[in-house]
């Protein structure tokens, strides 16, 4: 009985407290890739907080916590919105955990480059940064022309190739496929090709950060990765290009989603508005972080150089699109193991 | 020392509560998890497991390299130990030191020691050449060779730790007499020795070979995903393919092969010695 009346006056306690700050202040839950919170907290949450007069509340984790924990809480949501990949956003709006955006609330949302808006077709998420894949080369040891040249007998043994489950693994394979003529959204032609030359290449990487040191102790000559990954290289004190293969490069996107049932629609539309506005877009792709989305956003050559960046980068990135990357996620990762695993 | 066993019970009490609450709870719901069939209580997460050829190879890799790690490491560490109890009381301490020194070294940073020491230009294959053994470089880095070099060297002090303490309570005259009663060092290492420490050998080996198993830094660092070991296979499981149940299958092997190595050096090591 004591017992009893310790834990509803602490229960009343906790509620009446939390009751009052709501009273207070509103509060924008968003979820969110761990990555350069620092910055983003200085270049964007901080200055929406002031202008909103709101609180932030900001969940970190990798997009398969993140989904897990979206899912779980589907009956009472607690994240509003949500920075996903093209592909996750697809698997969350078929698994009916996100609701369509109401673009006109967006005033940024003419700006956006096409391939930025509506990317899955569905009108259920908005991209708010793209980047290129191509691959990083030593440009006195070899010459890449084709996504291909990187198979050749003389190459392969000097390449890191990333792996099926990373992000850069099925674009690659993709571009690959492209280079062999062969498309086919099974993927089985370039993975095939992979294969063949398991023993010759040096590693199927999983973090490009990795990439540095092998590079840097010329364990590799060539690796497909990220534009994002690219500052790092740039830095070393080697002849290092950025590859143009004639098939094009490819890619990724990241989209914003708002949650199904999300309680603070109104503020989290506010908020990827600003996310978006050209002002902020600037700001984060100065600091080399995300390229932006926003067509209207201009930087000096130096950053242009370490982003992907420019109407005629985002028009050509050859994109695989969601559908295909999730309708084949699990055959291709299957088809993987047992070609290349093993 | 107590006047009842309900005064050492309770005293035990907080430790096993504990224990329970954060360790054999989440331990029995996580190997609940690879039990549950979609109709029940079932083994098909097992079945479906073992039917991939991949998990196959990398089940007996794992165990290949568990058993080559735990072999090595003690026949290196009863060298190195008795090396050790033989020397002088203040030197012994300074050996026991530099054995132990490694281990205050992050095993990130060691692993990364590795990558400079048998890449390309690294300082083996620089020696290779320079005797004249190669011309090309050899490749070592994400090879099962690399993974086992990791983990020898991250596990082996534990090893010989285990097996001075062991040898330190060897009768000091049990060697001399047995070698003046005309036993050769095979017949010394087998019918004294090995007897006489296999608590230092079950302990030593127990830790280096479930340590080798469940090290997941090593093998992703110096294997990557040409070399797949179970841990690093855990890891792929939950976090790209969201496979809980094989998580589950996995995490149970690799308690299930800690214990019996346990088990089975118990076994060999009681065996030798004749009781």
């Amino acid at each position: 009985m004591k017992w009893h009346t310790v834990l509803s006056s602490a229960m009343a306690l906790t509620l009446g407290v939390g009751g009052a700050a709501q009273a207070q202040e509103k509060t924008l839950t968003i979820s969110v890739y761990a990555f350069a919170q620092d910055e983003y907290n200085q270049i964007l949450y901080k200055p929406f907080e002031e202008k909103c007069g709101c609180k932030l509340v900001v969940e970190t984790g990798n997009s398969v916590e993140r989904l897990a924990k979206m899912e779980a809480n589907k009956a009472a949501p607690v994240v509003d919105m949500a920075v996903i990949s093209t592909t996750d956003a697809l698997q969350a709006s078929r698994a009916g955990l996100i609701d369509t955006i109401d673009t006109s609330k967006l005033s940024n949302y003419g700006k956006l480059y096409d391939i930025a808006k509506d990317p899955n077709g569905d009108g259920k998420s908005v991209g708010y940064t793209f980047y290129a894949t191509s691959i990083v080369y030593r440009t006195d040891k070899m010459k890449i022309t084709s996504w291909a040249d990187l198979l050749k007998p003389e190459y392969a043994s000097h390449v890191a190739w990333p792996n099926i489950t990373t992000n850069q693994g099925p674009p690659a394979l993709f571009m690959l496929g492209t280079a062999l003529g062969q498309t086919a959204p099974d993927l089985k032609a370039p993975i095939a090709a992979i294969a063949d030359k398991k023993d010759d290449i040096v590693t199927f990487y999983v973090k490009s950060s990795q990439l540095v040191q092998l590079m840097q102790q010329e364990e590799i000559w060539a690796a497909p990765i990220g534009r994002f990954s690219w500052a790092p290289f740039a830095k070393l004190d080697l002849p290092l290009g950025w590859a143009t293969p004639k098939e094009g490069q490819t890619g990724g996107m990241n989209v914003m989603v708002l949650t199904k049932g999300g309680k603070n629609r109104d503020l989290a539309l506010q908020f990827m508005d600003y996310w978006l506005s050209t002002e902020v877009q600037t700001k984060i792709a100065e600091a080399m972080i995300d390229s932006p989305a926003n067509a209207e956003v201009k930087v000096s050559d130096a950053v242009a150089n370490n982003i992907t960046y420019g109407e005629d980068t985002a028009k050509n990135l050859k994109l695989i699109p969601a559908a295909v990357a999730l309708d084949n996620r699990d055959a291709w990762l299957a088809e993987w193991n047992a070609k290349v695993g093993q | 020392m107590f006047h009842n066993r309900a005064e050492a019970y309770a005293l035990a009490l907080p430790a096993a509560v504990f224990a329970a609450i954060v360790f054999l709870v989440p331990v029995g719901l996580l190997l609940s998890e690879g039990l549950h069939g979609p109709g029940g209580w079932s083994l098909s997460a097992y079945v479906q497991f073992f039917s991939e050829p991949l998990n196959q190879k990398i089940f007996l890799r794992t165990l290949k390299l568990g058993l080559m790690v735990t072999a090595t490491a003690a026949v290196i560490g009863y060298a190195t130990a008795y090396a050790i109890v033989s020397m002088p009381a203040g030197t012994k301490g300074r050996m026991i030191g530099l054995v132990v020194l490694p281990m205050m070294i992050s095993p990130v940073a060691r692993t990364y020691a590795w990558i400079v020491i048998l890449g390309r230009t690294g300082i083996v294959n620089e020696a290779l050449k320079f005797v004249g053994l190669t011309d090309a470089p050899i490749r070592f880095l994400f090879t099962e060779t690399a993974v086992f070099l990791g983990l020898l060297q991250l596990f082996l002090p534990l090893m010989i730790i285990s097996l001075v303490s062991a040898l330190e309570n060897l009768p000091k005259d049990a060697v001399p007499a047995a070698r003046i009663l005309g036993a050769n060092w095979l017949q010394v290492f087998v019918k004294i020795i090995l007897p006489l420490t296999r608590e230092g050998l079950i302990v030593g080996g127990t830790l280096v070979f479930t340590g080798s198993l469940t090290a997941y830094i090593t093998p992703a660092i110096l294997g990557g995903s040409k070399v797949l070991m179970l841990e690093t296979l855990l890891y792929q499981q939950v976090t790209v393919a969201s496979n809980f149940p094989a998580a589950s299958v996995i995490a149970f092997l690799l308690i299930a092969m800690s214990f019996s190595a346990n088990i089975l050096l118990r076994r060999i090591a009681t065996a030798r010695s004749g009781k």
